[in-house]
């Protein structure tokens, strides 16, 4: 018991006495997503609002459609031929041209069907606009005229239920899981592969092999010590996306209210970041302590990362999860984490999920204690 | 069993799987002995030399008597406990110092000393009090609070060794304890090697350096090849000449016997 206590101690000594260790792994995972998302935000925000009207060049405009378009879209006088306005298009000089058959507003009470044309480009945004634009104006033009019912037409009346508390929640529910789950990661990374197969290959763990302290105790003081660091690298990510957030989206129209969340959904939120981190550390720890170097740990992690991707990426598509998902970790927890920020809660899928967790990272550090104390492993470099 | 004898090495044999280059360039040979067939004994109070060439085997033979690796047969007990089947026993007897061990960069002597005391167990009060004297004794208290990545090769070399003695084990296992260090730091550490057995503790040491070896050992074992080519007492090895001409009377037959 002391000398996992001794252990930890270390471990904690030698990073929180580290000014650059803290910065690298505690500061700048959150500075930096706090920094870029914003930065993300306040482009896509600028984009949104410097979008100008699409310029178009439109042939016999109707009388009953004048107004909408006009209003929509920058008319111009067309003064050239058709071709040119076509190359102009593809050249991206004017976004559309728009083309009515004369006397279209007769043409539209009779039974004949007539035709209208819209020459665009697509791969100009504001031609794309502009062609999206028209023929949703076209579009709800000719239910008008058919006019067999309407759907949500009453003008001033909200339809869409959703408070902004729940679409928000809805935006966090499906964003959240992934980036903190990657996070966690990367700061579990961060840490082992110094603290271990760094230790390794500077031949400074070989004189801890020599003392008389039990292997399995160097490996639970190793993976309490780093899992603690890395949930305070997670939580500094986690808070600089939360943070960063309300300005990330602040283009989309989405009113960001954290207030939604009650102290049971943080605390639960806290419960699953950190029996995932004891997951990835001791997962991170084997596969460290197995590299002859870092370098080479490096390389072997690739295939951890790619399965914790592939785990978020399933829980994004996973809505009703069935309890045997729960079974399988980091799958598990990116499900409870999703569960947690929309709202939606089940105690017995997060028991589970702790429980998997604890057992999974508990039988991963015995597993290194036993590394720990093959020759094999420990000297073979 | 002597009455005596702190270390008993019996029929110690460890060999190491070549590269697969490396066997071709040995004609198919899939494995090298480092340690062949090692038997030997050392006793209370005394200062065992284990003498060989480079690559003799030296370092590995030291390495399991610390239970850092593991013999393929033979056992080595100290004070009676078997290397092989109570290492933890054996660890807690022992002090061992090797190049392969290495502190930790980031840290200070003063911290690393409290650490390794505290992982041995080793109550404050005495700590403290070890702390002092091994310190001023290896005039280490000049440098205590300076990172260890600061100090230089020998000055490494001193707070090593007295890390690997922090809980004043009985039997000490140094493995090229004079290496890198100047001829003054060197006699610290021989004179201090000479008072740790004036205190009865036993030591095993390997070493190269013959002229170390005729100052220190009571007993010297030489090891060519892995294999024990001579071992008695240090008087009786260089009753007729110095030891250097009788390493190289023995390396000659050794090596005539083999071709
Ligand atoms: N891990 C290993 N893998 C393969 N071969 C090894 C390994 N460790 C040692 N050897 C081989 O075993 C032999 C003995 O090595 P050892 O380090 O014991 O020599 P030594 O007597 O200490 O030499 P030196 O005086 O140079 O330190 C050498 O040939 C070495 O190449
Ligand atoms: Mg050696």
């Amino acid at each position: 018991m002391n000398t996992i206590l001794a252990i930890i101690k270390k471990e904690f000594r030698r990073f929180f006495c580290d000014r650059r260790m803290i910065f690298t792994t505690l500061l700048m995972p959150g500075l930096l997503i706090y920094v870029v998302y914003t930065a993300m935000g306040a482009i896509t925000q600028s984009v949104a609002e410097q979008s100008p009207t699409p310029v178009v060049y439109v042939q016999n405009m109707p009388e009953s459609l004048a107004s909408a378009l006009e209003s929509a879209l920058d008319v111009r006088e067309q003064t050239v031929s058709d071709n040119e306005a076509k190359e102009r298009i593809a050249g991206g000089e004017i976004d559309a041209l728009i083309i009515f058959p004369e006397n279209f507003d007769d043409l539209t009470v009779g039974t004949d069907v007539p035709e209208v044309s819209i020459y665009y480009n697509s791969t100009e945004t504001s031609s794309a606009t502009a062609y999206s634009t028209v023929s949703a104006i076209l579009q709800s033009y000719e239910q008008s005229i058919a006019n067999v019912f309407n759907v949500n037409a009453q003008q001033g009346e909200i339809y869409d239920l959703a408070d902004s508390r729940s679409a928000s929640m809805y935006v966090l529910s499906t964003v959240v899981p992934m980036v903190l789950i990657m996070l966690m990661l990367s700061g579990c990374i961060a840490v082992v592969l110094e603290s271990i197969a760094g230790e390794k290959e500077r031949g400074t763990i070989a004189t801890l092999l020599v003392t008389p302290i039990k292997r399995s105790h160097l490996a639970i003081g190793k993976i309490l010590s780093l899992s603690v660091i890395a949930v305070l690298s997670g939580i500094s990510s986690f808070l600089g996306l939360i943070l960063s957030l309300p300005n990330l989206m602040s283009g989309t129209g989405v009113e960001f209210s954290l207030a939604a969340y009650g102290a049971l959904d943080y605390l639960g939120l806290f419960l699953v970041v950190i029996s995932t981190v004891l997951v990835f550390v001791s997962l991170l720890a084997i596969v460290s302590a197995y590299a002859k170097s870092t370098k080479e740990a490096n390389g072997l992690i690739a295939p951890v990362m790619i399965l914790a991707m592939v785990c978020t990426l399933c829980s994004m598509f996973i809505t009703s999860p069935s309890v045997g998902f729960f079974f399988i970790p980091v799958l598990n927890s990116s499900l409870c984490i999703a569960a947690l920020m929309a709202g939606t809660f089940v105690v017995v899928p997060f028991v589970i999920t702790m429980c998997v967790n604890i057992v999974c990272a508990a039988l991963l550090s015995v597993l290194l204690g036993v590394m720990f104390n093959s020759e094999k492993i420990m000297f073979n470099r | 069993m002597q009455e005596n004898e702190i270390l008993r090495v019996e029929h110690l044999t460890k060999t190491f799987k070549l590269p697969l280059k490396q066997q071709k360039l040995e004609g198919g040979v899939k494995i090298k002995t480092a340690v062949d067939d090692l038997s030997f004994s050392s006793f209370k109070g005394e200062i065992f030399g284990l003498l060989g060439p480079n690559g003799a085997g030296k370092t590995t033979t030291l390495r399991i008597l610390a239970t850092l690796i593991k013999p393929d047969s033979g056992d080595a007990f100290i004070d009676g406990v078997s290397a092989v089947n109570n290492p933890y026993g054996v660890r807690g007897k022992i002090g061992f110092l090797t190049s392969e061990l290495r502190l930790e960069d980031f840290f200070t002597p003063d911290y690393l000393f409290d650490f390794f005391s505290e992982l041995h167990g080793v109550p404050h009060d005495l700590r403290n009090e070890r702390k002092r004297s091994l310190f001023a004794r290896f005039g280490i208290d000049k440098f205590a609070e300076v990172k260890l990545a600061n100090l230089s090769t020998g000055m490494k070399q001193k707070v090593s060794i007295v890390i690997s003695i922090v809980h004043d084990p009985d039997f000490i296992i140094f493995d090229e304890p004079t290496n890198g260090l100047d001829v003054l730091t060197a006699k610290t550490v021989t004179d201090y090697l000479s008072e740790l057995r004036a205190d009865g503790k036993s030591i095993i040491l390997s070493t190269h350096i013959f002229s170390l070896a005729e100052k220190l050992c009571d007993r010297v074992g030489v090891i060519i090849d892995g294999k024990l080519a001579a071992l008695d007492t240090l008087s009786a090895l260089t009753a007729e000449k110095n030891l250097e001409d009788k390493f190289f009377d023995l390396y000659s037959q050794a090596k005539g016997e083999r071709a």
